[in-house]
C-alpha cells in the first residue's frame, strides 16, 4: 500500500520537477519549461526533451490565454478530500502558445452550461484547499474570457 | 491527426505455435474478505481441471508485478504441494498483458524454457477499497507528475480522465450519450445470461441508462466498470501438445502491442480520443493473416464505455469516429449482432478482473460453451489496454 503525504491532494511545491510551476503560480504567473535547444514546450517537465533529447530547459511565463480542450463536471467526490468541492469543473486547456500543450486545471466562476469546446479562457490564480487537509497552495485556474 | 504519438512493439511471429488448453475463473464477487492469492489459486485450480492437467504438469507461471500480491511460483508450489522448477515471468497477468502473455509464452516454449505455462491474474479490490484512495486509483495518485499536476485540480481518478476523453470524442465525432449507453446495455444483457457475472440479476435498459444522473458528466454510473474481487487463469502449451489434451485446440493466431509516447499521461496524448490499439491491432491481424471482418466475437478491456468505443474504432471494426453510430441498436449483441462484444458482460457488468476473464470468455466462445454463445464462432479477439499500451490477441479454433 502506497503511503501518501499528509497534505495530499495538495501539490508538493518542493518537488523539483514541478517546483517552478507552483512558485510561478504563487507570483501570479503561469510558467512552463521550454526546451533551450528546439524551443518546444516540455510538458510534462521530463528531464529530457521528447522531441530533441536535450536536457536543458528554461521555465518561461506564458500569456495565460488558452482554449478549453475538454472537461467534466464532477458531481461525485471520488476521494473524501474533495467532498466540499463537488460539483466542480475539472478539465484541460490548450495554451495559446502551442495548442498541443494541455494544462490540467479547474474552470471557475461560471455556470457549466456556458462551457463549450474551444471556448477562450484566461488564467486566474486561486487557492487550493481540501476538506480535512491543512494548508493551501495558489494554483492557476481558468475563467471564460 | 498524424499517427506519430505512438508506435507498435516489434514482436516475433508466433502464429500457430501455442494454444490455450485450459481456462478458469475464480468466483467473481463484491467485497468477499478473500485475498488476492486465494482468488488466484482458485482460478488456477479451475484452469487445470478444465485442461485435464495435474499441478505438476505446469512448469511455467506468468503474472503481473504491479500489486505485489499476485500468485507466483512459490505460492503455486506451496498451494499444490510440489517442489518442481518453474519458469516465471512478470510479463503476464491482466490488462494489456492478458493479451500479450501468449507471445511471451510462445517464445519461452520455443526456447525450451517451459512446456506448459499458466497465466494468472486476480484482485481483491472490492475488499480493499475502504482505503483512502484504494484499488485502481492509487497507482495514479502515487505517480508524481499526476500527484503534482493533475490530482490537485480534481482531475482524478480514472472516471474523470475518461469522462473528459468522452466529451472530446463527442465534440470531434458527434458521439452521443445514447451511443455510449448502447454499449452498457449490450454488456448488461450479456451479463444477465452469464451465471458468473456480478450483475447477472440486474437488467438495464437504454431508458434507465439515460434517466440516471451523471456522476462526472458525460458519464453515468453505468459507463464505469465495477470494483470486484475475482480473477482468472489460462493454460498455454504448444499447439502440438494441445492436440493430445482433452479440450478443443484454440490457437494463438496473432498478437500485437501498441504504445503511447506520452505513457500514462492521457492529458498530453497526441490523439486524445484514440488508444494505442491503432498501433497494436494491425500487427496482430497481419501475423494472423486475418482482418477485422473475419472476427466472430470481440472482447475488449472496458473500464469505461468510451474505452470500448475507441478500441472498436482503433482496431478497425469501423472507421475512426463512426463508433457511435456503429454500436447503436444490437450491433454488439451475441445473438445476431454484427460484432458480438463482451459476451460475458465485460468489466462493466461481469466483473472488474482487468481483462483476464475476457480471454477466458473468448476461449469459451470458440469452444461453443459460453453462456451467451455466438453461433459458430471460430475467430475471437481480445483487446487489452492499460493507457500507455494496448494489445490485440487473435484466437482461432482449430
Amino acid at each position: 500500500m502506497t503511503s501518501f503525504r499528509r497534505e495530499f491532494p495538495l501539490p508538493d511545491t518542493e518537488w523539483p520537477p514541478t517546483r517552478e510551476f507552483w512558485a510561478a503560480a504563487a507570483r501570479g504567473e503561469l510558467a512552463l519549461p521550454r526546451c533551450d535547444a528546439c524551443r518546444r514546450w516540455r510538458w510534462y517537465p521530463d528531464a529530457t526533451c521528447r522531441f530533441c533529447g536535450s536536457a536543458s530547459s528554461t521555465w518561461t511565463a506564458v500569456s495565460g490565454r488558452a482554449r478549453l480542450f475538454s472537461w467534466s463536471v464532477v458531481r461525485r467526490a471520488f476521494i473524501p478530500q474533495l467532498a466540499a468541492d463537488v460539483p466542480y469543473v475539472a478539465g484541460l486547456v490548450a495554451i495559446e502558445e502551442d495548442p498541443a500543450v494541455r494544462i490540467v486545471t479547474r474552470i471557475v466562476d461560471c455556470e457549466p452550461a456556458v462551457l463549450r469546446i474551444d471556448l477562450p479562457v484566461r488564467v486566474v490564480f486561486r487557492p487550493l484547499r481540501f476538506a480535512g487537509v491543512r494548508g493551501e497552495v495558489t494554483a492557476p485556474m481558468f475563467v471564460p474570457e | 491527426m498524424t499517427a506519430d504519438w505512438g508506435f507498435p512493439s516489434d514482436l516475433d511471429d508466433v502464429s500457430g505455435e501455442v494454444a490455450i488448453a485450459g481456462v478458469g475463473e475464480a468466483d467473481h464477487t463484491k467485497a468477499s474478505g478473500r485475498t488476492t492469492k486465494q482468488i488466484g489459486a482458485q482460478a488456477i485450480e479451475r484452469a487445470l481441471a478444465d485442461a485435464g492437467l495435474t499441478p505438476r504438469d505446469v512448469d511455467g507461471i506468468m503474472h503481473t508485478p504491479f500489486d505485489g500480491q499476485q500468485f507466483g511460483a512459490d505460492d503455486y508450489r506451496a498451494h499444490f504441494g510440489t517442489t518442481h522448477e518453474m519458469w516465471t515471468s512478470t510479463a503476464g497477468g491482466g490488462m494489456v498483458w492478458a493479451g500479450s502473455a501468449p507471445h511471451e509464452a510462445a517464445l519461452a516454449i520455443r526456447a525450451g524454457k517451459a512446456r506448459t505455462i499458466v497465466n494468472v491474474f486476480s484482485v481483491a479490490w472490492a475488499t480493499q477499497r475502504a482505503d483512502m484512495v484504494g484499488g485502481p486509483g492509487e497507482v495514479h495518485a502515487a505517480e508524481l507528475f499526476k500527484q503534482n499536476l493533475e490530482v490537485p485540480f480534481g482531475w482524478f481518478p480514472q472516471p474523470v480522465y475518461f469522462a473528459t476523453i468522452a466529451r472530446r470524442h463527442m465534440h470531434e465525432y458527434g458521439t452521443t450519450p445514447a451511443q455510449l449507453g448502447a454499449i452498457a446495455v449490450a454488456c448488461r444483457r450479456h451479463a444477465n445470461r452469464t451465471p458468473a457475472a456480478v450483475l447477472r440479476d440486474k437488467p438495464l435498459t437504454l431508458e434507465q441508462y439515460l434517466a440516471s444522473p451523471t456522476i462526472c458528466d458525460p458519464f453515468r454510473k453505468e459507463d464505469c466498470c465495477l470494483i470486484s474481487d475475482g480473477g482468472g487463469a489460462y493454460v498455454m502449451t504448444s499447439v502440438e501438445r494441445a492436440r493430445d489434451l482433452r479440450r478443443p485446440v484454440i490457437e494463438v493466431a496473432g498478437v500485437g502491442v501498441g504504445n503511447s509516447r506520452t505513457r500514462t499521461y492521457w492529458a498530453q496524448q497526441g490523439d486524445f480520443t484514440a488508444t494505442p490499439q491503432v498501433f497494436a491491432a494491425p500487427g496482430a491481424f497481419r501475423m494472423a493473416g486475418l482482418s477485422p471482418a473475419d472476427v466472430d466475437v470481440l472482447a475488449c478491456y472496458d473500464p469505461f464505455t468510451i474505452v470500448s468505443l475507441m478500441q472498436i474504432e482503433d482496431m478497425g471494426f469501423c472507421k475512426k469516429g463512426e463508433g457511435g453510430p456503429f454500436v447503436e441498436g444490437t450491433t454488439l449483441h451475441f445473438d445476431g449482432g454484427r460484432i458480438p462484444y463482451n459476451t460475458h458482460g465485460g468489466m462493466l457488468s461481469h466483473a472488474y478482473v482487468l481483462g483476464i476473464a475476457h480471454v477466458v470468455e473468448v476461449v469459451r466462445q470458440l469452444r461453443g460453451e459460453a453462456a451467451a454463445q455466438v453461433k459458430d464462432a471460430e475467430i475471437g479477439v481480445y483487446g487489452g489496454y492499460t493507457g500507455p499500451q494496448a494489445s490485440t490477441l487473435i484466437l482461432r479454433r482449430r
